[in-house]
């Protein structure tokens, strides 16, 4: 006899009979009753469920012991007490909290968690009143760095196993662990090295005590001085939802809004802790003008705006503008209009196209864990590109889904690429672009004019974006013009190359829109106000003076181009959590369906050099990222390792014509056969087919 | 010496050395083997039912049951596992220790007609790491099987050392152990039978369970089931240890009473002292008085007295022993042994050897004694897995039946056996620092 | 054979994808160093492609791995009750005298590691001492002497 999954059952929780499907957990069919069961260690984003701390007991009709509502399904005709009834399940779990508080110091006015901790919480509502402990509680040396990013306070610990669980089976790097046995047991990292990975910092939200926290955070803020306000993260294509923390107009931490299709609740340690980029030392406050070969002057934004105008004319249609990607739609799109329309200048460097006809591919992320066969055709690692795909791809994988590494063999249910505009037939196909905002960026450019480009070498060159600013090919091209304007943030970007500087914004500091790799269009909120005007406010101005009317308001200016680009759609039905739209129709296939790049020849390797994700202005400016940046490691797939008779973190030789680097290799699972990687740091002179030698 | 059975598990041991093959297929060994060959697995687990074996582990669930749960390879595609469990480190247990070490042969081809009843290839032997010896005598007789194919059949055994960790014996915690990882028990369901070693089906069955199998296929299910007493029989393996005159394994028929296990097999107490207490099953049992040992030695009259045979480790007390003391040391093992995953184990193994230190120093009230028993209700029934539970089940047992002791503790200022109790002073692991060193935890 | 090789071939035992090889890739390091330093952990880790913080997390767990160095030989007194109850902790005593160390130290010759430990599973035969884990039965006070003599005698013989 075979049940399907959407069998109802019914079940009795204290007294009120719900309908579920059998096998929901009691912890959720409670909830669906309206009934909360406390819990510690229950966390269904970190698999299943593992019944550790005995915090959600319950008295269940016809079993003997007290049950673990979190680790209990739900079958029909069940009857179960929790707390509010039973005085057993109350008396269970005033023993649990007895219990953890045996160990838990009594330290809720300095900790960072009081105010918006479950314990404290827990303790008041269903705590014993006073401690019947007479013996010393264990101490610890405190609170240690587990990182530069976060600080452990073992005293707090009260062993729910949630970080070392997030480590273990959703990040899976194997960093954070427990260590000893029994009450001796604490949480660790390997001989106090750092905690080393794309996403550390989701333990510091997992932990539902003070124990694992930010060090950037540390003694910030208390829970009633804070706002948190919500947005979208800007740093990749992903677009995890945010919320940014805010003291004093003061970004104080990142924490995660949790979009169940595009994040579930997770952010990588750049879109969390980088926001230190906000308060660099070089942080552009008002416009600058080349003052010598590596000297700005300030300039007051009159003279600012004056020279604009004439460098503009000046340069007139041949302008050339090179868009970074990290622009909103609506900044794109008002810069767009002001050369389209103003000057004629239709000559733009965008950051990538991306073939309209994907959106007919369009799935999103969360439908990644439930594909049955993936392909990952990536050059560079998808964790370094789009971090939280890595996450659905490995939560895909523990759900059982076939995943292979270079082109498939047969069809697939879904395809990650770095390649625009390939298919390999597969039904949902996940394109990974190089920026944030690509996409919506090169919509927006279309969509402020029709005009053609003209030949020519360009007089002048528009630079928006330090991360445009800081691409060798955007800076060889404006090594050539006469001319550089540059909009940005941080001076090193531009110094030696830009006569005049405009100051950008960060996206924790702007009001637009932005589309992901999926294809979702998100609103970012300004979390606090820039030390500068807005870019809109100013580009407004400067449009004026060539006759171009562009709103200093972004919901205007969306208006304006919603119809055109996103099927009308109004900026306050964007939403908090934006809604994916449905797929295009499929018209005529016009993607490719993609092939393997030619192999290297004889024992040669092609060498990726990719970009790491903790590279890139906003990295740069924040000291505590630093020790997660890259270096010195050769990933290589099993095959080539055993062929060249490589062990795992064996010291190797790359090589390619008379140049060679000492590296260290990683067996890499993400890799097919005949491709090796290295972060593009790493890379020094090394060509695009290398030798490696153990 | 005394009254054993006539044995059936260590039969063939007095006068022939069975470690080697030729010696055990002199008394008629790797017999059972084709004839559970011939027959169907399910033939085989019909037998096992009908002898109304019952597993020897300490759980006492009844063998041929749990392997009819193993759902078919129809019903779930993936390979079934036969897991034996050789981790005995329950305090007072040392049999399958004798076991192997003296029926390797029957043991492995006990392992073998499971693995067919159960349909499996792939049988691990989870042996606890500080077993050299029998794990020495285990890897020999299988290398003699070497050349044996027609024994081995496509079966592989796998030897598996334990490093040390008493909740290694719980079946789901070996598993994870078996995997490679820390030796944390899961929670349940979903049963090994379904969800067990690498998520696929698995039986896990202590040794002497295993040991049992092939006398029972060689005799037929039905005769075994006519020895011993209804609900235990057969034969068992006791281990009889402490103050006692002949400690060791004895194969006795159940029912035999605790006294003549002692005094009969066990040659009485030594040095002239009396008898005191009895630990009937391992350091997880409830304990017995000197009063309540004419009790058969089988499941239901000691459950009849609140206790079990657990795995039949019997240790034997005279009046030198401190209750008290006896409390401290066995919750010193649990609190050391628990594996630190649920709280109130963790938590509270730890604060019942707090208290029970604070009586044996002489710094209780009654207070005190009061919070012990409601530290025992807190974590009784409450963990896990049964490790915590024990620790408060004993200890709530001592207190029930030597509430004098006790009181004595709290009256006189101290223990009242001032220095001269045979458990002084012990000094448990618990108290060094036996791994890296990073918690200060106060006793 | 290295101690990667020894690796790869217990690894090859168990099904692919398990971590099964951990404990005996522990026990073989531990045979090859004498305990389990830190480069051990990382050599254990990368021989089996999982991280040093695994390995540890797993070594720790269990009371037979030392994760700091041990002497030549490593004598451990049962001291649960059956032991107990017997005399134990007399025999820890005169071990300690013997050595000059307490239990839980190393001998100051570095020679030899005393501890206590957990039931043995030889409770009948009490008291249980393992000598470089072998089990040395009814181990009585007056024993001691001439165990620690045998182990200072063999470590003679050894010549290094
Ligand atoms: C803390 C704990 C320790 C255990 N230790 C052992 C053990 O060392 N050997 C054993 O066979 N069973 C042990 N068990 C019982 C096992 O969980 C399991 O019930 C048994 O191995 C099943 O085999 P059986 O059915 O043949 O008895 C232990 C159980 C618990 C809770
Ligand atoms: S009862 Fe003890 S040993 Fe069992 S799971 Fe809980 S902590 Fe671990
Ligand atoms: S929430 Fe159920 S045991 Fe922790």
């Amino acid at each position: 006899m075979t049940q399907t999954a959407t069998d109802l059952v019914t079940v009795t929780i204290d007294e009120r009979s719900v309908q579920v499907p059998k096998g929901t957990g009691i912890v959720e069919t409670a909830a669906s009753a309206g009934i909360e069961i406390p819990v510690f260690c229950y966390e269904p984003r970190l698999g299943a469920p593992v019944g550790a701390c005995r915090m959600c007991l319950v008295e269940v009709a016809g079993m003997p012991k007290l049950q673990a509502g979190c680790t209990l399904t739900a079958q029909d005709g069940m009857i179960v007490k929790t707390a509010r009834s039973s005085e057993l399940a109350a008396e269970g779990q005033n023993s649990t909290l007895e219990f953890i508080l045996v160990n838990h110091p009594l330290d809720c006015p300095v900790c960072d968690k009081g105010g918006e901790c479950p314990l404290q919480d827990l303790t008041f509502r269903y705590g014993p009143g006073n401690t019947r402990m007479t013996f010393p509680k264990r101490t610890f040396e405190k609170p240690i760095p587990i990182s530069p990013l976060i600080a452990l306070d073992r005293e707090r610990c009260i062993l729910c196993y949630r970080c070392t669980r997030f480590s273990e089976s959703v990040a899976e790097d194997g960093q954070l662990v427990a260590i000893n046995r029994g009450a001796q047991s604490v949480i660790a990292t390997f001989e106090d090295e750092p905690y080393k990975g794309h996403f550390s910092g989701n333990v510091t939200e997992l932990c539902p005590v003070g124990a694992l926290t930010s060090t950037q955070y540390r003694f910030e803020a208390r829970p009633w001085e804070i706002q948190n306000v919500p947005t979208v993260c800007g740093l990749c294509p992903v677009g995890c939802n945010t919320a940014a923390t805010t003291r004093e107009g003061k970004v104080k931490r990142i924490i995660s809004r949790n979009h169940p299709e595009v994040d579930e609740g997770w952010l990588c340690d750049k879109g969390r802790f980088a926001f230190d980029h906000l308060h660099a030392r070089d942080r552009i406050t008002t416009p600058l003008r080349k003052a010598g070969p590596r000297r700005f002057e300030q300039v007051s934004w009159e003279d600012a705006l004056d020279q604009a105008e004439t460098l503009l004319r000046d340069g007139g249609a041949s302008t050339v503008t090179a868009l970074s990607g990290n622009e909103s739609v609506e900044e794109a799109y008002a810069l767009a209009k002001l050369m389209r329309q103003g000057l004629s200048a239709n000559s733009a460097v965008l950051p990538e196209e991306v073939p309209d006809a994907l959106d007919s591919y369009r799935a999103p992320l969360s439908a990644l864990r439930d594909a049955k066969t993936i392909a990952v055709y990536c050059d560079e690692p998808v964790v370094e590109r789009a971090p939280v795909v890595e996450l659905w791809l490995k939560a895909a994988r523990r759900k059982g889904a076939t995943i292979t590494y270079g082109a498939p063999e047969g069809p697939v249910d879904a395809l990650v690429t770095d390649q625009p505009g390939i298919t390999f037939g597969a039904q949902n196909v996940y394109y990974l672009p190089r920026t944030p905002n690509g996409r919506g960026v090169t919509d927006a450019w279309s969509a402020a004019g029709d005009g053609e480009p003209v030949d020519g070498k360009p007089r002048v060159v528009v630079i928006s974006g330090d991360e445009a600013a800081t691409d060798p090919a955007v800076r060889a091209m404006a090594a050539e013009a006469e001319i550089v304007i540059g909009i940005g943030m941080f001076q090193e970007s531009f110094r030696g190359i830009a006569d005049l500087v405009l100051p950008g914004t960060s996206y924790l500091e702007r009001d637009g829109t932005t589309i992901n790799l999926e294809g979702r269009l998100q609103r970012q909120r300004r979390a606090v106000l820039a030390p500068v005007p807005d870019v809109l406010a100013w580009l407004a101005k400067l449009a004026e003076r060539f006759g171009v009317e562009v709103s200093p308001h972004s919901s205007v200016v969306f208006d304006e181009i919603s119809g055109q680009c996103f099927g009308g759609i109004s900026y306050a039905d964007i939403g908090e959590r934006a809604e994916l739209p449905p797929p295009a129709a499929r018209r005529a296939e016009t993607l490719e369906p993609g092939s393997n790049p030619e192999p290297g020849s004889g024992i040669g390797l092609r060498l990726v050099a990719y970009r790491p994700l903790f590279s890139g202005p906003a990295v740069e400016r924040t000291p505590e990222l630093q020790f997660q940046r890259p270096g010195g490691d050769l990933q290589i797939s099993r095959a080539d390792a055993k062929a060249r008779g490589i062990r795992h973190g064996q010291t190797v030789t790359v090589s390619s014509n008379g140049t060679s680097v000492e590296l260290r290799a990683q067996i890499a699972r993400d890799l097919a056969a005949g491709t090796v990687r290295v972060a593009a740091t790493d890379a020094g002179d090394l060509h695009a087919i290398v030798e490696v030698k153990s | 010496m005394g009254t054993e059975v006539e044995k059936i598990v260590l039969a063939g041991t007095d006068d022939r050395d069975l470690t080697k093959l030729a010696e055990y297929e002199a008394v008629g060994g790797y017999k059972a083997l084709p004839k559970a060959r011939a027959m169907t697995p399910q033939e085989v687990t019909e037998e096992l039912i009908t002898s109304e074996l019952r597993g020897r582990g300490g759980a006492f669930f009844p063998t041929g049951r749990k392997w009819s749960f193993v759902p078919s390879k129809e019903q779930i595609p993936k390979p079934h596992y036969l897991v034996v469990n050789a981790d005995e480190s329950e305090p007072g247990s040392f049999k399958d220790n004798e076991i192997i070490s003296r029926v390797p042969h029957r043991f492995i081809e006990g392992c073998l007609i499971t693995a067919h009843a159960i349909d499996s290839k792939h049988v691990f032997v989870y042996i606890r790491g500080e077993y050299s010896g029998p794990y020495e005598i285990l890897v020999n007789a299988l290398e003699e099987l070497k050349d044996r194919p027609e024994i081995r059949g496509d079966v592989t055994i796998v030897v598996h050392r334990g490093a040390g960790a008493y909740i290694c014996g719980e079946e789901t915690a070996l598993l994870e152990s078996l995997e490679g990882k820390r030796g944390q028990p899961r929670s349940k369901p979903p049963f090994p039978a379904i969800s067990g070693l690498y998520a696929s089906p698995t039986v896990v069955n202590n040794v002497e369970t295993i040991t049992t199998v092939p006398p029972i296929i060689a005799m037929g299910g039905a005769e075994y089931a006519k020895l011993g007493v209804p609900n235990t029989r057969g034969t068992r393996v006791v281990s009889l240890s402490g103050n006692v005159v002949n400690g060791g394994n004895y194969e006795i028929a159940p029912g035999m009473t605790v006294r003549a296990i002692i005094d009969e097999l066990g040659g009485g107490i030594p040095d002239g002292r009396e008898l005191k207490a009895v630990v009937p099953g391992g350091s997880s049992t409830v304990i017995l008085t000197k009063d309540e040992i004419d009790v058969g030695y089988d499941f239901d009259s000691l459950g009849q007295l609140k206790t079990a045979m657990g795995s039949a480790g019997i240790v034997v007390l005279d009046d030198r022993c401190c209750i008290v003391q006896l409390g401290i040391r066995f919750s010193e093992f649990y609190e050391h042994e628990s594996c630190g995953k649920c709280t109130p184990c963790r938590e509270g193994t730890r604060w019942l050897t707090a208290i029970l230190r604070k009586l044996e120093d002489g710094r209780a009230t009654q207070a005190d004694l009061d919070l012990l028993l409601d530290v025992c209700d807190r974590i009784n029934g409450k963990c896990l897995c049964p490790l915590g539970d024990s620790d408060a089940i004993i200890i709530a047992s001592y207190v029930a039946k030597f509430r004098d002791e006790f009181i004595a503790h709290i009256e006189e200022g101290g223990c009242p056996f001032g220095g001269e109790s045979s458990l002084d002073h012990v000094l448990a692991p618990i108290a060094m620092h036996t791994h890296s060193p990073v918690a200060e935890v106060p006793a | 054979m290295s101690l990667y090789d020894a690796i790869q071939e217990v690894r090859a035992i168990y099904p692919e994808d398990s971590e099964s090889a951990v404990l005996p890739a522990l026990r073989l390091a531990q045979g090859e160093y004498g305990w389990l330093s830190p480069d051990a952990l990382r050599e254990v880790a990368d021989a089996l492609e999982t991280t040093p913080a695994y390995c540890k997390s797993v070594a720790s767990f269990y009371d037979q791995f030392h994760l700091a160095p041990i002497g030549e030989h490593l004598v451990e007194v049962c001291t649960n009750v059956s032991c107990a109850v017997v005399g134990a902790q007399r025999v820890v005593e005169a071990f300690e005298g013997e050595l000059g160390c307490h239990a839980g130290e190393t001998s100051a010759d570095g020679k030899v590691t005393l501890r206590t430990v957990e039931c043995l599973g030889g409770c009948g035969w009490a008291t249980i001492v393992a000598v470089d884990h072998h089990y040395r039965t009814h181990v009585k006070a007056d024993d001691v002497p001439a165990i620690v003599q045998e182990l200072q005698g063999v470590v003679e013989t050894h010549g290094d």
